[in-house]
Order: structure tokens, then sequence, then C-alpha cells
């Protein structure tokens, strides 16, 4: 057990703080006319990286980062810059010059998205976290013998948005993951996870047990496929890939508009998706802040597909002004931010023998699209993916590119869902840890085609 | 007050303070100004500055380094930045990968120096009215082009300083003066919809860069081939050679020869996340990477590339260098810290994205040297062959071996001659078997100076910019098909 938590009240009060002084001196700054939207996020987080189950590079960081959009006269103009108690007033008053600067030069924006005074809300995810280096001293106990690479991230986060109108949100999380893989001697690899906001060792421990009794499959006897297509076992944390992908403008409203749009024909009806399918934009999840960067709040379920129709595509208020498509308050990049897809009725002890003989996929990697318009995607299979004979798992395959389309999967191809899901949170950090996570089924896909 | 700070005169109260800590430490700066500039349709649509600054403090304990970064530039900052270090440096002493040796001679070498982009006008000088007015007339151009149904014009601005001092004397400043843009536009009739772009150009250059770009004569051009594709047949489904241009080819090179080739990958650092390598590391000297025609560099010293400098983030002096020799592997992609965990031969591209994020192996500027072709001599010398230009998809397994990639705009060759275009061309194939396939490399004339700005990699992630000075090739046998 862990002898203490971390505490991050003081941290998060003084970052509120920080945030109302600042805001309420940029807004006594306004000229007639003028309206300010205030974007702030930071995080207080240590991110320690393994190779070998042996400390690579630990970074502390502390860092808070703010956004500020000035509007006049349908004229727009958006700067950000790092924001400390180091941050003076003349500062603020150089950013916000700069602004009033642009709006006077720049041309009309036809499609400028006008401030409202929109809502208020506040959500403080406080966790149970531990001093970072009792878990470094445990991990280094527990994984004797074992061969980890990976990382472990802790801290708080916080997200904020205010304009000059009165609307202000709060939305700050405490949670840490340990997001790594092991390897065997003869260099096979699992993927492993634990993720929580309230820290249990003897979870963490468990975690790593599991994944080390997976490790041992890997050994099994290696079998290399020809290309072809093949009856795959997608777990969730490889259907996670092809969420992530989902992001990259296969539901949003201005890819539609602009041609662009990979499931463009499954919104006009065109190409159907397997009336299996359910998926919603459901901030119940808990994981992501509800309020996007112009402040407005997206209902807290919004469903995507219904029983194979895709209902609603992601729409920003920008896209709205734009086309003819109504907001329904998504982000700038109207990709999901909280997607949950809709569990089925087949049981975990079913998997393998429904599946029959095919693939087990444990991870996906590298997707892109190779032929965007008509939504197909190109990958790798990575980290645990297994060839199974009538039920029966025979051991690793060596890794497969595949190209597919995401109609056969959502749709003719999509056979059956697991009766559970799985939570998966975040763990992108470029430039700053993202907040969010996904919670997702296994699907039974038939005829999916491996190329190389 | 953040726009007059003075790294050096903070050094001198840290050090009157008493706030220092461990056997070794060294601050590292960082501000970027990134102004992004966008227009649509005619119409002006992004107009955004991000700027940030802040400081990395490493401390070394006993061959071990800790880190901590911090943009609140006050000395409390600093105080607790230097602390949560020292914290770090001694995590690291109980189980660490590596201890370093040599430290103030190898891993940390001290210099005093400066570097600055090849700029001769401040981008600063290009006002966003003046960037707003080129890119609104850009994608106005574009847009009035047949059957164009979305255009677009796109600018980057980049302003980078980065100081770095250190208790063992080190004290430098690096200036970058970047510039990145990119236009497309969109076509369409009926179901068919095809996009043609400039791909994103990136150099360090000043505000001259835009003066001396002939943005019209692109609109013209990219206006003909979009439309060229939308009259296109798809590619064909077959094996022939592939006759790759400098915009579609720095990005194999980049993830078939770049990736692969880094230390910190070969070492297993990356296993969790970008991936392994398929190289080892006694195939230095060894690996028949191509043909004897194939020579990669690494090359900080290109003027206008995009990732030259002087020195790397852990304060290495950075030289030409080969990395592959007349087709042999000769050296990796690793900073003095991989190189002395490795034993192996590496070069000065230990480098961080930010003030936020320690320096680890990245690619700075990986080319390939021009060779003897002529443009015309490789599409004589191709009996059955396509052409591609401009990426659209990549992918690439962990190991660096399958890759796929996709571009915009195809031209088939038959008998040594241009035969017609061809939508939606793909290639896909394996590392060492493709790069063994190179029949000829262009000469100077087909030498073009590319690069990435968006180069993911590392826990926690960095995104850094990259460079690719690569002339046009052709290639033997290799698979290409077309879109669904």
């Amino acid at each position: 057990m862990v002898a203490k938590f971390c505490n991050y009240s003081e941290q998060i009060t003084n970052s509120k703080k920080l945030f109302s002084s600042t805001k309420d001196f940029l807004f006594s700054q306004l000229r007639e006319g003028e309206s300010l939207g205030i974007n702030f996020s930071g995080e207080e987080s240590s991110f320690t990286r393994f190779n070998h189950s042996k400390i690579r590079q630990r970074t502390e960081l502390e860092q808070a980062h703010m956004g500020l959009e000035l509007i006049k006269n349908k004229r727009k103009s958006y700067v950000s810059f790092s924001l400390s108690e180091s941050t003076t007033e003349v500062d603020l008053k150089g950013h916000l010059s700069f602004l009033q600067k642009e709006v006077d030069e720049l041309p009309e924006d036809p499609f400028c998205v006008e401030l409202t005074p929109g809502e208020k809300s506040s959500e403080e995810r406080t966790g149970e976290l531990p001093v970072i280096d009792e878990v470094l001293d445990f991990l280094q106990s527990t994984l004797e013998g074992v061969d980890l690479a990976g990382q472990i991230v802790s801290g708080m986060s916080f997200q904020a948005n205010a304009n000059s109108l009165g609307q202000e949100h709060w939305f700050s999380s405490e949670s840490m993951y340990l997001d790594y893989s092991l390897y065997s001697a003869k260099e096979k690899a699992v993927k492993g996870s634990y993720a929580t906001t309230h820290y249990n060792q003897e979870e963490l421990a468990h975690a790593l047990e599991d994944s080390k009794a997976a490790l041992k499959v890997m050994d099994q006897k290696t079998t290399q496929l020809k290309p072809g297509k093949y009856k795959v076992y997608m777990a969730p944390a490889a259907l996670n890939e092809i969420a992530d992908i989902l992001g990259w403008d296969a539901l949003s409203g201005s890819a539609y508009k602009q041609g662009e749009c990979p499931l463009g024909e499954a919104f006009e009806g065109k190409k159907n998706l397997s009336p299996l399918l359910n998926m919603d934009e459901d901030f119940s999840l808990g994981l992501s802040a509800r309020f996007n960067e112009n402040g407005e709040l997206a209902d807290e379920l919004m469903p995507i597909v219904k029983e194979g129709k895709l209902v609603n595509l992601l729409v920003s208020k920008a896209t709205e002004l734009e086309f003819d498509l109504k907001s329904n308050k998504a982000s700038q990049r109207e990709a999901p931010r909280s997607l949950v897809i809709g569990t089925g009725d087949l049981a975990r002890e079913d998997i393998l023998k429904k599946l029959g003989t095919g693939i087990y996929l444990s991870n996906l990697h590298y997707l892109n699209w190779s032929d965007k318009n008509n939504g197909r995607i190109t990958g790798m299979t990575r980290f645990g993916c297994l060839w199974v004979e009538n039920g029966e798992i025979v051991g690793p395959i060596k890794d497969m590119r595949f190209d597919e389309t995401l109609y056969q999967v959502f749709g003719d191809g999509l056979k059956a869902i697991t009766d559970f899901s799985e939570v998966s949170m975040a763990t992108g950090s470029y430039s700053a840890r993202d907040i969010g996570g996904v919670k997702l089924p296994g699907l039974l896909v038939e005829d999916f085609t491996f190329t190389l | 007050m953040t726009n007059n700070f003075d790294l050096s005169k903070w050094v001198g109260q840290l050090r009157d303070q008493g706030i220092t800590r461990g056997d070794w430490w060294a601050l590292r700066e960082y501000k970027e100004n990134t102004q992004f500039r966008m227009a649509r349709n005619g119409k002006n649509t992004q107009n955004a500055l991000e700027t940030t600054h802040g400081v990395m403090v490493e401390v070394m304990i006993a061959g071990h380094v800790g880190y901590a970064a911090t943009d609140n530039l006050s000395l409390n900052g600093f105080k607790k930045a230097f602390e949560k270090a020292e914290i770090s440096a001694l995590s690291l002493a109980k189980n660490s990968l590596h201890k370093f040796t040599d430290w103030e001679s190898r891993i940390r070498p001290a210099h005093k120096g400066s570097y600055k982009s090849p700029a001769r006008k401040e981008l600063s000088s290009f006002s966003g009215a003046d960037a707003t007015d080129y890119l609104l007339n850009i994608s106005g151009n574009l847009r009035s082009g047949k059957n164009v149904m979305e255009s677009m014009a796109y600018m980057m601005l980049i302003n980078t300083d980065i100081r770095y001092i250190s208790s063992n004397g080190s004290d430098w400043q690096q200036e970058f003066s970047i510039l990145t843009k990119d236009f497309s536009a969109t076509a369409q009739r009926d179901s068919i919809v095809q996009k043609r772009s400039l791909g994103m150009q990136g150099h360090q250059v000043g505000a001259e860069g835009i003066a001396n770009f002939d943005a019209m004569e692109s609109c013209d051009r990219l206006v003909k081939e979009v439309n060229e594709l939308l009259d296109a047949p798809e590619c064909p489904t077959d094996k022939r050679d592939l006759i790759l241009m400098p915009d579609q080819l720095f990005l194999q090179v980049h993830e078939s020869i770049g990736h692969p080739l880094e230390l910190d990958r070969i070492l297993g650092d990356e296993r969790n996340y970008a991936g392994w390598s398929f190289v080892s590391p006694e195939d230095f000297g060894k690996l028949q990477y191509g043909p004897k025609i194939l020579n990669v560099t690494f090359d900080p010293t290109v003027s206008n590339e995009m990732a030259s400098y002087n020195y790397d983030d852990n304060g290495a002096k950075a030289t030409k260098e080969y990395l592959i020799k007349e087709g042999t592997l000769v050296a990796g992609i690793g900073g003095v810290e991989s190189q002395q965990r490795s034993g192996l031969k590496g070069v000065s591209c230990a480098r961080a994205c930010s003030w936020n994020r320690p320096a680890m192996d990245r690619m700075a500027n990986i080319n390939i040297e021009p060779g003897e072709s002529s443009m015309e001599e490789m599409i004589k010398a191709t009996e059955n062959g396509i052409l591609m230009e401009t990426n659209r998809s990549w992918s690439i397994d962990d190991y660096r071996n399958k890759f796929q990639f996709g571009c915009e705009y195809g031209r088939l060759i038959k008998d040594g001659e241009v035969t017609g275009v061809v939508k939606n061309p793909n290639y896909r194939g394996s590392t060492v078997a493709f790069w063994n396939g190179l029949a000829q490399v262009g000469n100077k004339d087909t030498f073009e100076v590319w690069g990435s700005p968006y180069c993911g990699k590392g826990e926690p992630n960095q995104v850094i910019r990259v460079g690719h000075a690569i002339p046009t090739c052709r290639f033997t046998d290799i698979d290409v098909f077309g879109g669904a």
C-alpha cells in the first residue's frame, strides 16, 4: 500500500485564482464593440519512461497556457501564451493590443462565430494519486526478470473557458496511468495498461500479472499468414485505433460539406452500416469536459449511429454558419470527445469459438486513410495478435498490413459485438496531456483484408 | 516580464541564492512564436499567433540526469523546478537504465556560440494583413478554377529562439526563422472528388521566401492537374517501375530510413509507442541498405533546410555525417547519450520539441545525396512504370518494414514515354527490398529541399520539424494499386 497520496488542491486553487484574476483584468481592458473569449488549460504532471524495466528519463512538468480570441465587427484573431505567476499585466496588455491591431486590419470573416452569454459549469474530479517515487519503488521490486517498456504518467490537469459576456466553465481532473508493453526473450510483445483516478497497488500488480500470463502465449509457434481475407476478432484496444481515425474527418460535418468525409455515403444513406452498430457521443463517461473551445455545452448524450443509421455528424458552430448543417456543439475539429460504441451479445467466453479460424487482433498500429473518400484504411497488426484455429489459440502471427474500409468493419462484415466494453483513458501528450477517453466493445468482423 | 527575460541574468541570481542543484546542471530556454494564417474559398478563416516560453532544468547527480520544466519564470518557479529535477535524478540513481560517464567531456560538452537562420527579411515584416491578402488571393484564384469546389491556402510563420547555459560553461543561442505553406484545390464531378496540393513545404527562410515563390504559377498547375485527375482512370494494380518525385520520396526516406536508424529505437526506448527497428546493432558497417548509388547523410548544414542548426539540444556541435555510404549502413541517428549506451557511431541529433520535453534522438536533416541521372534519363529508362507525386497517405509497421503510401497524382510511363494521368496512385513494399530496387538517383537538377513540421515520437509525445533534401529516384518492381 502507498504511504501517502498527492494533494493537488493547492495547485487547483492557485490555477483557479490565476484564471480569475487574469480574465478579470483582460475583460477590464476591452474597448467598445470588442468581445473576448478565453481558453485556459494546464497541468502538473510527472512522466517517467521505462526501457527494460529501468528508468530511461523522468520529467516533472508544470505548465499553463491561455488562449484569447478577440472579436470585433465580424473580424477575429487569436493569440495564446504561457501563463504563470511570472506573467505581468504589461505582458497581458501586449497580447491584447496585438489582437486589437489585428481585428482593426483584417478583413471580415463571413463565418465568424460570435460569443454568447452561454452557461456556467464547474466540474472538479479529484483523485487519489500516489507519490510517484513509491510507485517506482514498487515497480522496481515487481518487475524483476521482466522486460517492460512504457511510461507512467500522473498528475492533475485542467481546462477552463470564459468570455466577456459572462460565460464560464471549469473542468479539472486527477489521473494516472501506466501504459506499457512486456517483451519475451524472443522479442514477442503484449500491450498492457493500468489507468485510474484512485490508485490501488493491488490492481496495478494484477494488471501486470495478467500481462505476464498473456506474454507466455506469445512464445508459442509464430504463424506467417498469406495476404487475403480473414475473419478477425478486434479487441477493444484494437478498435480504439479505428475509433481514433474516426476523428480524422470521418464524422465531421465540415469535411462532409467539403467532399472529404469517409463516412459521407453512410450519412446520405447510400451505403449501409450494420444494424448491430450503435455509436454515441456520451459525456456521462466523465473523462472529458462537455464544453468546447467556444464554451458551448454539448448535450450529455448524442447518438451518432443508431442501429446502423448514421444519424448525426459532429457539427461545430462555424460549420453551421458556413453550411446548411445544424450545430450540435462539437469541437472545432469535429472529432468525437467521448465516444461510446454500444455492446452486443457476444460473451467473452464465446469469442474464440465464434471466431473459429481467424485472427485475434489485440492491437493495431499506424492507421491512415488509403482511400479517404471510400472510407478505406490501412494499418498494421501489433502487440499480441494471435492466430486461432477451430476456436483454439495457435500462437502469435507475424505482423500483417491490412487495407479495409470502414464499411466492411462497421457494415457488411460486422457479425457480432461483445456484451462487454472497456474504458480507455486518453494517453496522448503532444504539447500537453490529453484529457478524455472512450468506451468500446470488441467486434467480430468477416472478410477483413490483409495485403502484405 | 517574459518579453525582456534574460536567462544569463537569472543564472547569476540562481547561483547566488543557492538554488541550483546537483553535480552539474543546465537551463534550456525555449521561446517560440507561430503565426497561423489560412484562407478558404477566397475568405479569411484563421488568424492565430501561438506563443510559448519556458525553461527546462536539467540536474545531473552521479551520472543520472533528472528533468523538470516550468513556464513559471520567477524565482519561485526556478526553485521548484530545480528541486523537482533533483528528485528526478535521485530516483534514476535507484533504478536507472544507464549511468553516464565522461559527462562533461562527452555527454554535455561545453560550447559557446550561436546560429541564425539565413533569413534576409524578418518574418514579422510580413504583417497579418499582408499574409491574409496573400492567402485570400491564392485561395480565391484556386476556387475560381474549373470544377473546384473547395480551395485552401495556409501559411505558418515560425520564430524560435533557444538559449542554453550549463554549469560547465556552455552558453549558446540559436534563432530559427521558418516558413511553411500549403495550397490545395479540391474538384468534384458527380461522385468523383480529387485534390491537388503543394504538399506542406517548409524552409528556414525569412519573409523573402514569400516574395520569391511564384504562387500563381502553382495555382494554375494545381487546377490543371486536379481536372486531369477527374478525367483519369484508376491507378492500375500490378508490379512496375516507380519514379518518386521529391515531394513523396522525402516521406519514404523519413519513414523507412530515418526512423529505423534512430538509435533510441534500436535500443528499445520507443518500443511501447513509436516502435522498434528492424535494424540491429550488428548491422552497422554491414547491412546493404541499397545499391552503391544510395548515399544518405545527416546534414545540418544545408542553408534553408528546416532542421539545420549548429548545436543539438544536448549541446553537441552538429556536423554533416554519412548514415548510408555507397549503400552500406555506417552510422545511426543517435545523440551522445545513445552513442554511449549503444557503443555505436551516431550524430548530433538529440532534440526536444519545446521547453517542456527532454531531448531524445530525432531526425534533423536526413538527405539523399544527388546522383547522376536526369529526369529525362529516368523516364527514358522506364519500360513499364508510373511516376507519383505529392504524398497523401502513409503507414508503416513498428519495425519500419512493411509500408504503404498513397499519392495525389500519378503518371503512367510506357516504353520511355509518359502516356497519361491516373488517380489514386498507391504503392507498398518492404524497406530493404525497396531500397535495393533503387535503379537511378536523380542529379542536382532534380534535387529539392522538403521536410515535415510534424514528426511524432516519444513518451511523453513530442512533435518536431525535420528536413529532407531529396532528388527524384527510380525504383524497380514495385507493387502499385489504385482506389477502392
